[in-house]
């Protein structure tokens, strides 16, 4: 059966992250806004335990993962395989909740890979081969983000120090909390880093420092929230003292004190519905009952990460205006999916007690100095580049494969290697960029579909040319960093495993190869706005948040400037 | 832990002994089966792995049926040079007649080694024996000192979720 709701002003599709940023901006303007989660609001006891078996070994059966599968290939032809994957977290708060905390802002440079890679003649110069790839400059440039970049920081606190990293763009302030206590990692890395002539500096980390409330002129509103305990159960876990930058506790809490927001928790959006004229009019979707209802809605919103957002733009087709899907005139929804291909480089240390365990992963030191366009790339046959960072957190159960070649991964060889070098042991980890290819998108699959009979999001997704050469690179620099730490064994991981998804829903200022605008507008449906890493069109070797955040800042002041639309 | 529930004969379970022994050895200091990986195990093919309960099966029965055909016993009744060598075969996936033998080994490797250092209320980890061989403290609540070049002094803790501070 179906019941019609009173009309709200927006509608959010996914209240996790970005979602959560979104509700709080529009309902302190005063907007009505419906927010749907098709995951739980989970308790404190459901995410805090920390507990490695569930959280980490076992991460495919929990609900929240189990939810939303995707399939996934590397090229069209093969079959797609089911997987679970911890990224999107269909949770109230999104993987907000279970974030490394690492909060880069990109590079001026990130911006305008056509102009400064291409145009500038860099890739010919470097004996690349881009065939294959489709780069274009994103229609926006730093300048634009930095004052949401700024926000996002002191909404949320990060903790670090501004003005050690000479390839940063530039701010007009600084972070908000002093960086997080050094780290044995930090220290070794730090010192190889400087005796090679690098840049080292401190990852800037959603992790508060020290406790923390944002001071006027940011939003004042957000709880006080405590400093890290450095229990060091931080990635994949939930934060069970609240020192983690999540929207669960920090901007979902002030959206709903505004009295504007509806939350809708274990509902499930599977329609966006639109009218004839090139609008869209609200969302169709379960509740937790499994009733189908509609809700019409002024402007809606999709904040439900790369995945969803493809496949409910296809499922949203109509007979005639969006005959390809929504939004989807220039054919470019699904296409263009990117995600990172992070390598590593190990270190087992006879004389030096390491103690990965203890302190968030994202208490790390990085350089940049082989990032982006930082470094000569002259005949090296790629272009690009990655960050690298000091790495290798982790109990027992989850490094067991952090083995040097030669040692076995059992028996007596390995229990004596094991007892004696878990502590020993650090990893460096490089996110080597990775650019838009033609081959990797993500579609509707043909045949798996989910508990509510709608049809999976099929991922094809492969590393081509450039990322290979640019990986096995970024792991040789991991290997010459981790030799000049003194460590007694190195070896490294020199095929990228993808990570941190982005694209399939990319912005451009050409409408005819783009789905949204700077804004995250789509270019076809004035009342539809897209927030979410899918809007990138390249990525940089930075983790998306901090952009994300940006991005999301930067579309709801547009979208509260649109006031006719909401009289 | 609640009531175990039984997932494998005792023949399988004795099988299953014999192999994480030899993955994770007894030797001057205690091994899988002090640890309590087998009981780890067992509990998870009753629940959470339930649905790999017919590999587990037939992986168990291959790796006896290799031991007869190349030793003429049970694989629990040969020596240990005699069980690496069955399980240097799986492990390499050189096993005539089953293609799963490597992604058999593999598998027990894991849920072996998780049973010898998972948080101790899955039924592994006893007394958390595994935390204490690799020096880790446990489910700590936070750490006021880095520990920087220094053994960690500290008691391990184990935190039992279901009267969880957390609440």
């Amino acid at each position: 059966m179906s019941r019609a709701e009173p009309i709200a002003d927006v509608c959010i599709v996914g209240v996790g992250g970005l979602g959560g940023i979104m509700a709080k901006e529009l309902a302190s303007a005063g907007l009505k806004v419906v927010g749907f989660e098709r995951g739980p609001a989970p308790k404190r006891q459901d995410y805090a335990p920390r507990d490695s078996i569930r959280y980490l070994v076992r991460s495919d059966q929990l609900d929240w993962v189990r939810y939303e599968p995707t399939t996934t290939r590397k090229k069209a032809g093969e079959a797609a395989r089911w997987q679970f994957r911890t990224s999107p977290l269909n949770v109230l708060g999104g993987a907000l909740l279970h974030w490394t905390g690492q909060v880069s802002r990109y590079m001026p440079d990130d911006f305008k890979l056509y102009t400064n890679e291409i145009l500038s003649g860099n890739a010919e110069r470097a004996g690349a081969d881009l065939s294959g790839y489709d780069i274009i400059d994103w229609p926006l440039s730093y300048d634009d983000l930095e004052p949401y970049y700024e926000r996002f920081e002191w909404e949320f606190g990060v903790s670090g120090k501004a003005g050690k990293n000479p390839f940063a763009g530039p701010r007009k302030r600084g972070y908000p909390l002093p960086p997080l206590r050094h780290s044995a990692r930090m220290l070794l890395f730090k010192e190889a880093c400087e005796k090679l002539g690098y840049h080292p500096y401190y990852t800037p980390a959603g992790i508060l420092s020290e406790p923390y409330r944002p001071p006027a002129p940011f939003d004042t509103r957000i709880p006080e929230r405590p400093a890290c305990v450095y229990c060091g159960h931080c990635n994949f876990y939930g934060c069970h003292v609240h020192a983690k930058a999540a929207t669960l506790y920090t901007a979902i809490p002030v959206a709903v004190e505004t009295g504007n927001f509806d939350l809708r928790t274990n509902s499930k959006v599977f329609r966006i519905n639109s009218d004839g004229r090139g609008e869209v009019t609200g969302v169709s979707y379960f509740d937790p009952a499994g009733q189908i209802h509609e809700q019409s809605a002024r402007v809606i919103i999709l904040s439900a990460f790369v995945f969803e957002h493809v496949r409910l733009l296809l499922l949203s087709k109509t007979d005639r205006f969006a005959k390809k899907g929504l939004a989807n005139s220039s054919g470019y929804v699904g296409r263009n999916i990117l995600a990172h291909g992070d390598v590593r480089a190990m270190g087992a240390f006879d004389d030096f007690i390491i103690n990965g365990f203890i302190g968030p992963g994202s208490a790390a030191m990085r350089i940049d100095d082989f990032n982006g366009n930082n470094f000569d790339h002259t005949g090296v046959g790629f272009i690009r580049g990655g960050t690298i960072g000091s790495s290798g957190d982790g109990t027992p159960v989850t490094r067991l494969d952090v083995l040097p070649p030669g040692v076995r991964g059992w028996g007596k060889e390995f229990k004596e290697f094991y007892c004696r070098y878990y502590t020993r042991t650090m990893d460096l980890n490089m996110q080597p960029e990775t650019l838009p290819h033609k081959n990797n998108r993500v579609d509707l699959d043909p045949r798996a579909r989910d508990r509510w009979g709608l049809p999976l999001p099929r991922v094809t997704f492969d590393f081509h040319q450039n990322e290979r050469r640019l990986q096995k690179f970024m792991a040789s620099v991991g290997e010459k960093i981790m030799r000049a730490t003194g460590a007694s064994r190195v070896w490294t991981e020199e095929k990228g495993r993808p990570n941190r998804w982005a694209g399939g829903t990319r912005m451009g200022a050409d409408p005819k190869d783009s789905v949204v605008n700077e804004f995250c507008q789509t270019h076809d449906v004035p009342n539809l706005f897209i927030v979410g890493s899918s809007v990138f069109p390249t990525m940089s070797g930075y983790p998306p948040t901090a952009t994300v955040a940006a991005l999301c800042y930067r579309a709801a002041e547009f979208v509260l400037g649109q006031k006719h639309w909401f009289k | 832990m609640n009531e175990m529930k039984k997932s494998l004969t005792e023949d399988e379970e004795r099988i299953l002994t014999a192999i994480a022994e030899r993955i994770f050895p007894a030797t001057d200091t205690p091994g899988a089966v002090d640890a309590g990986a087998v009981d780890y195990i067992l509990i998870a093919l009753g629940g959470a792995y339930a649905s790999q309960l017919p590999f587990y099966r037939s992986g168990l029965r291959a790796i006896n049926r290799r031991a007869r055909e190349m030793f003429g016993g049970g694989f629990a009744a040969l020596s240990d040079a005699q069980q690496n060598s069955i399980l240097s075969e799986f492990e390499a996936g050189t096993v005539p007649n089953w293609k799963k033998a490597a992604e058999f080994f593999e598998t027990l490797r894991y849920h072996v080694l998780e049973g010898v250092f998972c948080e101790p209320q899955y039924g592994g980890n006893k007394d958390m024996t595994g935390w204490r061989l690799v020096d880790f403290p446990g489910q700590q609540f936070g750490y006021a000192d880095a520990y920087i070049n220094k053994r960690v002094d500290l008691e391990p803790v184990a935190v039992d979720d279901s009267e969880g501070e957390g609440k």
